[in-house]
């Protein structure tokens, strides 16, 4: 083999770096809308915007084949065990986007019947604000989320809890 | 029949139980007790309110009324174009009210509305069961003695753990 045959087809990094390159540019988002944010994540997701730019563009409704799971829309508490078992149904690693006011805080609707905040109950790793936000707003948290992705370490990833 | 001879029938026909009739913004509304409410909507629907708009119902604690609870109909005569209101009483001592399911289907759900947020009973409804807030959900949330934050309901829900990744130690 020859010495420029070498440098134009090798590449040394950490697997960690490259498993999180792999990671980031392919989230395939699992959308939880229930709101007028839902909407707006559409539009995202339609020509001017296109997260597919971003590799975020495999939406599937089926949690099993996500990793990144957007909450739109304020949850009632009728819906929060449905966004729960949700949540536990995904595969690890996986990551929670809340889109907009109502999933980060409840928004306006501070009443009996919707949840303040889904960060009470279940992890999120990026906010969203915005009532809604614009799709402009979804992309930039994506990338947020990426860059996030992007500085996970190995050393972080403890071993599922044992109930031994 | 006009709405006129309509109100005026049902007025001779249960005289104890029609409490008073006024008129607010160009239509006529009826304020009856609650128990005779299938037989009052059944003469409105033979003399041509065929048409069921809504039911809704209303908390009189603060307002003050004829009793506690008010359910309301908005009937519509689809002969006439005419509109008319039925106030049905039920104190909060006995609240039932016979359901006018068997006059018109829309009544189903609109019942099972009433019976979720205010906690009234329809007797003879096919299905009498919540129909927006969870089945083990407790009280009736339009009540006006129902805090408007709720009851811890919306803060009782189990924690969800990061499992591995980032901060997953911190637990």
């Amino acid at each position: 083999m020859q010495h420029d045959d070498v440098k134009s087809n090798v590449l040394t990094t950490t697997l960690e770096s490259a498993i999180n390159w792999g990671r980031k540019n392919s989230l395939w988002p699992m959308p939880f809308g229930t709101a007028c944010c839902g909407i707006e994540f559409m539009a995202a997701l339609a020509a001017r915007t296109d997260i597919s730019r971003f590799g975020a563009e495999a939406i599937r409704f089926s949690p099993r084949q996500s990793d990144l799971l957007i909450v739109a829309g304020r949850i009632s508490i009728k819906m929060m065990p449905v966004l729960i078992r949700i949540y536990e149904q995904m595969p690890e690693p996986k990551w929670v986007i809340s889109m907009g006011a109502c999933a980060s805080s409840g928004g306006v609707f501070d009443t009996y019947s919707v949840i303040q905040g889904i960060d009470r109950f279940i992890p999120v790793d990026v906010y969203i604000p915005g009532c809604p936000p614009r799709p402009e707003g979804v992309v930039d948290g994506l990338i947020k989320l990426q860059e996030l992705v992007d500085k996970e370490k190995f050393s972080d990833y403890a071993p599922p809890a044992t109930n031994s | 029949m006009s709405l006129a001879d309509t109100l005026s029938q049902i007025k001779a026909t249960f005289p104890e139980t029609v409490f008073d009739v006024t008129e607010h913004a160009g239509e006529k509304i009826i304020h009856i007790q609650g128990l005779v409410v299938l037989d009052v909507l059944g003469e409105f629907q033979k003399s041509g309110f065929n048409f069921l708009a809504d039911i809704t119902a209303v908390d009189n604690m603060t307002l003050g009324g004829f009793e506690r609870f008010a359910v309301v109909y908005h009937l519509l005569s689809q002969e006439t174009a005419e509109r008319v209101t039925v106030k049905a009483y039920v104190s909060e001592e006995n609240l039932i009210l016979p359901s006018v399911e068997s006059l018109w289907k829309t009544a189903d759900w609109q019942e099972r509305e009433i019976y979720d947020l205010f906690g009234i009973t329809f007797e003879g409804h096919p299905n009498l069961v919540r129909i927006m807030n969870p089945d083990d959900f407790e009280g009736h949330p339009l009540r006006k003695d129902y805090p408007r934050l709720g009851r811890k309901e919306r803060d009782n829900f189990p924690i969800v753990e990061r499992r591995i990744g980032r901060k997953a130690q911190r637990n």
